[in-house]
């Protein structure tokens, strides 16, 4: 408290004094003769256009050192998908018209600034229009555009209309993580709903086993309210619990009946041919995201609760997770983990990492660890609390290397939907010969 | 003072400090309001940025400003986090550059350089600037509840900001940013319409639209650009009050809480979007023509020459404002529209950059062979130049929909969007304070004090803002509370302690300001007739404009 205080006073003094120098320094000013604070005088403005000229250095020198330190080496590499290499190649052709119209426009901006700073002697130009010029600076920069346009849109469409069919991968976004759901040797994903999430069915995946499961926790849980009311009420016939509670109680009860009237009506009754059910027998859910490379992948997104947006820096590919709706984005991965973890440069700069990774472990107490280059899922949609932490990690493998983590992982036999055990990367082995 | 006032009516304390009519004080007023609120923004994103600099460190600083609720030992809570970056959106974007920069510079300078005795309404602007205030309070009150302010971004997207089982900002913070934001609205309509009125019916003789001064054309078309599109924030504000309120659901659909998926459905998300951006972009060139409205006259008057290329700045002001109707889908080219409407956008944001262009390029003809005053104001002016160009070009690389997919909501966003908007409309709203502060208090605000803030200012603007733009290219996304969790971006650490430490500068250097302000308005020395040597129509009246 008193050191607040004392900082108070502190600052408090410290402007009464900048109060009295400025008195000071405007008694003075009256003192010389000078019509302060209106004209500037020759010095400061040959001193402010000599600025102008400094400035516009140390800015160039700025960018250019940060280009030199960062612009080659920003950290994402090489594009590692195919639709990739296309916005890298567009951003690229985007920097080298705009890097030139950057530094032009801004030299003459300052140049202009400094070579016609006043002076009492010189008289400006009256010079208030030129229509060639302005037709100039009209079409030359339309013309940029078009291209810019004509080749931004050739690439646009080239991703987003070329998404042919590749496998279905679907992730599903949650405050804070992600699902990931492989669709099988079918290609297809179970049907899912929201209304039949639950602590065991995370996705929602519809199967009759399913939607007996949700109807069993729901009754269970609408028994339960029913007992706790039961047994909470008085000879009266009063209610013996606070009333918040008691309302947050029927609250919930009213929900569950809704919830379990909305399945029945929306989702268990609409359903005659049970064959609906069977894609998502051999559906698996897996905490990691295996891509074999050169493999078309086709991403279904859903969202559990609200907006996320599903990035992946290494691919140049995100689009939002909307709760409501889902989306989609189609790409193939051309390098794999390994490959990309050999490369030269990668390994340069994962030294480099390692060493200001560690010694901020080193920091803050922390154990040193060796960390390696992968790829990997975040979220780029604010979503919370937990927004800077939604991280997956995404393997590019060969083939072979997808088989064996299909086979060691015991989690397909689990997750299944389907209650068989279904060997997955056998059946597709067969299925694919 | 006194001789101001002597020849009309005597009005007590109230109808001439408070609850003036007249267009001056209301001017006077909006620009305190704003300097009140922009000091709280831009100290919000110092705030931050310690823990963006210094993820490690904790500041005991945070603890005593922000409570132990937001920042438990020194260490900012991450839901306080987003608390501060929404707030310091917020009121920067609406608070200081909306109805700061317009509500001040629009009330001062449109009667003044039409000729006209005041505002067609002077009723509708006084109650334009007490909504502002209230706005402004609403929005400062909700830093002080438990639960914190909104935090959902200063967009406010559902479901984000309708349930507080998200975020505890979405509790009652997430109401008053609604409410401010209401209020905020309504200012803005009463007074955008007023302007409108005056400017087409209260010129006085001879001032034809195509002699306007180019500031009035741009409050001009900038009311034209609020009245239009700020009720569709307001339905877009009142829908989400129904939401949270009323148990709508327009934006939600499919929602599953820890309590079990929520009854709403049918509504969209995205629908919201439409509705927020068909104001939000509209809502750039509300910040940004009004700053380049002042810069025309302010070049123009200090390089003793006039504006290179009259009618054409016009037709690039109403270009931009036409077009800025049409482009709003290129804030939401991932949300999973239809990739035929993406390339529309596309086309019609690159189109933008032709009248902006043509702004700049006759800026800069304006001072070439001229003689160039470098008055605090013209530093400022060029300063804004040099961002509406540094930032317009990497605009280029956003309005393409496919290069949206690698560079969408990462920091090359931030940077983009902070040199083109933010520094540009700030250095613009400088300029205009330093420029017109005689006609406002008839005082001479320091002069070398001004160049220093300019040096300082411009100097930690870039410093901050352009290695945004390489975090940005390196997939760095925004609002991150820390970049620690991925290694990946470990090599980013040092970037942001240097730009940390340039927002830190920057802010601290707006003391000189603020000090300069308030200084000149008591104890600057008294501003002469003319004290630009300007010769058009708004310096000729008397100093320190009087009441008619």
């Amino acid at each position: 408290m008193e050191i607040k205080f004392i900082i108070i006073i502190t600052v408090a003094l410290f402007f009464i004094a900048l109060v009295q120098l400025m008195k000071i320094y405007d008694l003075a000013a009256k003192v010389r003769g000078e019509k302060s604070q209106e004209k500037v005088s020759r010095s400061e403005n040959m001193l402010m256009a000599n600025l102008m000229l400094v400035f516009m250095a140390a800015f160039f020198g700025f960018i250019i050192w940060l280009i030199a330190k960062y612009g080659s080496n920003s950290g994402l590499y090489q594009a590692a998908s195919a639709h990739g290499k296309d916005i890298d190649e567009l951003l690229m052709i985007n920097w080298y018209i705009i890097l030139p119209v950057f530094f032009i426009t801004n030299s003459l901006l300052f140049g202009f600034s400094w070579k016609y700073y006043y002076r009492e002697e010189r008289k400006a130009l009256y010079y208030p229009h030129n229509n060639k010029l302005e037709a100039v600076w009209t079409i030359v920069p339309a013309i940029a555009l078009a291209f810019i346009v004509i080749y931004g849109l050739m690439t646009w469409n080239k991703i987003m209309y070329n998404q042919e069919k590749g496998e279905i991968v679907e992730v599903y976004a949650y405050q804070f993580g992600w699902i990931v759901r492989y669709s099988g040797i079918d290609n297809t994903l179970g049907k899912a709903d929201y209304k039949m999430v639950s602590s065991t069915n995370p996705l929602g995946v519809i199967t009759q086993k399913t939607i007996k499961e949700t109807y069993i926790e729901i009754d269970q849980r609408v028994n339960d309210i029913d007992s706790i009311l039961s047994s909470n009420i008085n000879v009266e016939g009063k209610y013996l619990i606070p009333e918040a509670k008691l309302f947050k109680l029927r609250e919930e009860y009213d929900k569950l009946k809704r919830r379990k009237y909305r399945i029945e009506a929306s989702i268990d009754r609409k359903v005659n041919n049970l064959s609906v059910y069977e894609s998502s027998n051999d559906d698996i859910i897996v905490q990691e995201i295996h891509l074999v490379k050169d493999q078309p992948y086709t991403f279904k997104f859903r969202s559990k609760d609200v907006i996320h947006c599903p990035w992946f820096p290494h691919f140049r590919a995100q689009i939002n997770a909307v709760p409501g709706m889902e989306t989609s984005f189609a790409l193939t991965p051309t390098i794999t983990t390994k490959e990309m973890r050999a490369n030269p440069d990668v390994q340069k700069h994962w030294e480099n990492i390692n060493v200001i990774h560690n010694e901020r472990k080193r920091r803050i107490g922390e154990e040193e660890e060796r960390v390696l280059f992968d790829y990997v899922l975040m979220c780029n949609k604010i979503c919370g609390a937990g927004h800077s932490n939604m991280q997956l990690k995404v393997i590019v493998e060969t083939q072979n290397e997808f088989n064996q983590w299909i086979e060691n992982n015991g989690d397909n036999k689990r997750l299944t939907f389907s209650g068989q055990e279904v060997n997955w990367s056998k059946t597709k082995a067969q299925a694919s010969l | 003072m006194s001789h101001d006032t002597h020849h009309h009516q005597k009005e007590s304390f109230i109808t001439k400090y408070i609850f003036s009519q007249d267009h001056k004080m209301i001017a006077r007023q909006y620009l305190l309001t704003a300097i009140f609120m922009g000091a709280i923004g831009i100290a919000l994103s110092a705030l931050f940025r310690l823990k963006l600099g210094w993820p490690d460190d904790k500041f005991p600083i945070l603890e005593s400003i922000l409570g132990s609720d937001a920042a438990p030992d020194g260490l900012l809570d991450s839901n306080w986090y987003l608390g501060l970056v929404t707030l310091h959106g917020t009121i920067m974007v609406f608070f200081v550059l909306t109805g700061g920069l317009s509500g001040t510079f629009s009330n001062l300078l449109i009667p003044l350089q039409i000729g006209a005795r005041d505002m067609a309404s002077g009723l509708m602007n006084m109650i334009s600037y007490w909504l502002f205030f209230l706005s402004s309070v609403l929005m400062a009150a909700s830093l002080f509840i438990e639960t914190g302010p909104a935090m959902a971004g200063w967009t406010v997207y559902p479901p984000l900001s309708v349930l507080a089982e998200f975020q505890p900002g979405s509790g009652l913070g997430m109401t008053l940013w609604l409410l401010s934001m209401t209020v905020f609205i309504a200012s803005s309509l009463l007074g955008g319409i007023n302007y409108i009125v005056t400017i087409l019916n209260l010129r006085t003789k001879g001032m034809t639209m195509t002699r306007l001064p180019l500031t009035i054309w741009a409050f001009f078309i900038t009311a034209i650009l609020g009245v239009l599109s700020f009720p569709v924030l307001l339905s877009a504000a009142v829908l989400l009050l129904m939401d949270r309120g009323f148990g709508t659901s327009f934006y939600m659909s499919d929602i599953v809480t820890s309590s079990g998926a929520l009854d709403a459905t049918g509504g969209s998300p995205i629908l919201y979007e439409h509705l927020f951006w068909f104001l939000g972009h509209p809502e750039v060139y509300i910040i940004l023509l009004p700053a380049l409205g002042m810069t025309s006259e302010i070049i123009s008057t200090c390089s003793r020459k006039p504006i290179f290329g009259y009618r054409a700045m016009i037709g690039s002001m109403l270009a931009i404002g036409f077009l800025s109707f049409i482009v709003w889908g290129h804030h939401m080219f991932l949300t999973g529209m239809n990739p035929f409407l993406g390339g529309v956008f596309t086309f019609t944001t690159l189109l933008i950059a032709i009248p902006s262009a043509v702004k700049a390029f006759n800026f800069i003809t304006t001072i070439w062979k001229g003689n160039v005053m470098m008055t605090p104001a013209m530093l400022f002016c060029i300063g804004a130049v040099s961002a509406f160009i540094s930032g317009g070009v990497t605009g280029i690389i956003l309005a393409d929909s496919a290069l949206d997919i690698s560079q969408h909501d990462t920091y090359f966003v931030v940077g983009h969007f902070h040199i083109v908007m933010g520094m540009t409309a700030i250095l613009g709203m400088f300029a205009g304070i330093y420029h017109y502060f005689p006609k406002l208090y008839g005082k001479v605000m320091n002069m070398r004090m001004g160049m220093a803030h300019f040096w300082i200012t411009i100097v930690c603007g870039y410093g901050v803002f352009l290695p945004m733009h390489f975090l940005g290219e390196g997939g760095l996304p925004r609002r991150y509370y820390e970049n620690t969790n991925f290694p990946m971006f470990d090599h980013f650490l040092d970037l942001n302690v240097l730009i940390s430490i340039f927002a830190s500068v920057g802010v601290l250097a707006q003391i000189i300001f603020f000090f300069n302000f308030f200084y000149s308005i008591f104890r600057g020395p008294k501003a002469s007739q003319n004290p630009w040597n300007a010769n058009s129509s708004r310096m000729d009246n008397s100093s320190r404009a009087c009441s008619w």
